[in-house]
């Protein structure tokens, strides 16, 4: 990827009985209370309850990665996004993403 | 001689035994490492539901029920975690004692204890002598998930949130064994609702409570919550919301929390029994063992005697 490069934030995903993924990101989709919610670094402080959905995260890569998650809270301060939920799993990893080689 | 074949026979029960135990013991320390691996697995969960907690008390003035004092009924909960299983030493009995030191304390301070229990030997225990306990719950004491602290949370914060007529409780105390090292478990006693919720900034030791046994909340905040000045979070839908999704979490996580160090306490506290029995079984073992020996070494010494009298007797006879 050329250009200037992009920013990114700190992400943890945990479920209330293991950690489920951790690592860098783009930016994430998640499925807040009140409709679906999209976070890029930088973001102002946030407390968000969230419902069961589905959580999305743009790795730096541009990889798109899927989370299946049940009730719980992101909460987002110094460029660090927590997404604690009650059980979560990893769904997807897919490699390719139109997006990412648009850009 | 019948001696000597019960020695030989104890003996070798003892030794029997002696296997029994040093497999349990074995089998408990591996259990241990598990343990860790639970607790620590659980632990960034707990970790972020405290930190939204402590954003939470920063900066907004926190109205809930959960974290006021009510007066309405002098009904409080205690619960108390016990194993499922027996052969872990004192474990059980000591929070039994305890339990019941919380309990008439809380008689004599005019309120109406009511008993939860968690692990089957408890259970049992105040089965046995009758007691009136409130609801019970069994299994997996020694590798509790997430599910058994969500149904023991959920029923605690029902009877919690219920208006006094309808069996209503004030306070929740939670008595728990915690994991201080493989040697050493202590049972503890910890109030955990209402919640004291104080806020980073001062979180010196000076709140009024009841001893330093309820100060797990404000000791946590100190190591956790430290060094940066917490950013003003922006809460949605609205703060209301956010407690009101985010504080029975945070209770289901601290139970859970319990649960995990008293099941690490019950594998640590089991392998020292069963340690402590390994030992004994063979300091038994040689104490036989050379009780048998003794014994045969008479019967030998006897029949020597014997012989030797009556051929001396033969032989004066002879003269």
């Amino acid at each position: 990827m050329a250009g200037v490069e992009k920013p990114t934030m700190a992400v943890n995903i945990v479920a209330a009985d293991r950690p489920v993924w951790s690592g860098k990101a783009r930016s994430v989709t998640i499925p807040a209370s009140e409709g679906g919610m999209g976070i890029l670094p930088n973001h102002e402080p946030v407390l968000t309850v969230i419902k069961s959905g589905t959580v999305t995260v743009v790795d730096p890569e541009g990889t798109r990665q899927s989370f299946k998650v049940d009730n719980g809270f992101i909460a987002f301060d110094s460029n660090k996004l927590t997404v604690a939920v009650d059980r979560g799993s990893v769904v997807t990893a897919e490699p390719e993403d139109s997006d990412a080689l648009a850009s | 001689m019948g001696s000597q074949l019960a020695f030989k026979s104890r003996i070798a029960s003892t030794g029997s035994l002696e296997k029994i135990f040093n497999a349990q013991e074995m089998i408990a320390s591996s259990h241990i490492a598990k343990a860790r691996k639970v607790a620590l697995d659980a632990k960034p969960y707990t970790d972020a539901i405290f930190d939204a907690v402590q954003a939470l008390a920063a900066h907004t003035h926190i109205k809930h029920p959960i974290v006021e004092k009510r007066d309405d009924t002098p009904r409080v909960a205690v619960l108390a975690l016990t194993s499922d299983r027996g052969m872990a030493g004192a474990f059980t009995s000591s929070i039994i004692r305890e339990t019941e030191t919380l309990l008439s304390n809380l008689d004599s301070q005019g309120k109406k204890p009511e008993l939860f229990v968690y692990g089957r030997r408890g259970v049992t225990y105040y089965k046995y002598r009758n007691r009136e306990i409130a609801d019970t719950w069994e299994g997996d004491s020694d590798q509790p998930g997430v599910e058994i602290a969500e149904k023991i949370s959920a029923e605690l914060m029902k009877a919690y949130m219920a208006p006094a007529d309808k069996g209503g409780v004030s306070e929740l105390y939670v008595v728990f064994t915690e994991f201080v090292n493989m040697v050493v478990q202590r049972v503890r006693v910890l109030r955990m609702l209402p919640v004291e919720l104080i806020a980073a900034s001062d979180s010196a030791n000076d709140e009024d409570l009841l001893s330093d046994e309820h100060g797990d909340l404000q000791k946590n905040d100190g190591k956790s919550e430290a060094p940066s000045a917490s950013p003003l979070y922006s809460f949605e839908p609205s703060v209301d919301e956010v407690l009101d999704a985010i504080l029975p979490k945070y209770i289901q996580s601290r139970i859970h929390e319990c649960l995990l160090t008293s099941a690490a306490s019950e594998t640590a506290s089991r392998q020292n029994a069963m340690h402590t029995a390994t030992d004994n079984a063979r300091n038994l073992i040689d104490d036989l063992t050379r009780q048998l020996n003794q014994s045969r070494q008479a019967a030998i010494t006897q029949e020597l005697s014997e012989i030797i009298g009556s051929a001396d007797a033969l032989n004066t006879e002879e003269e």
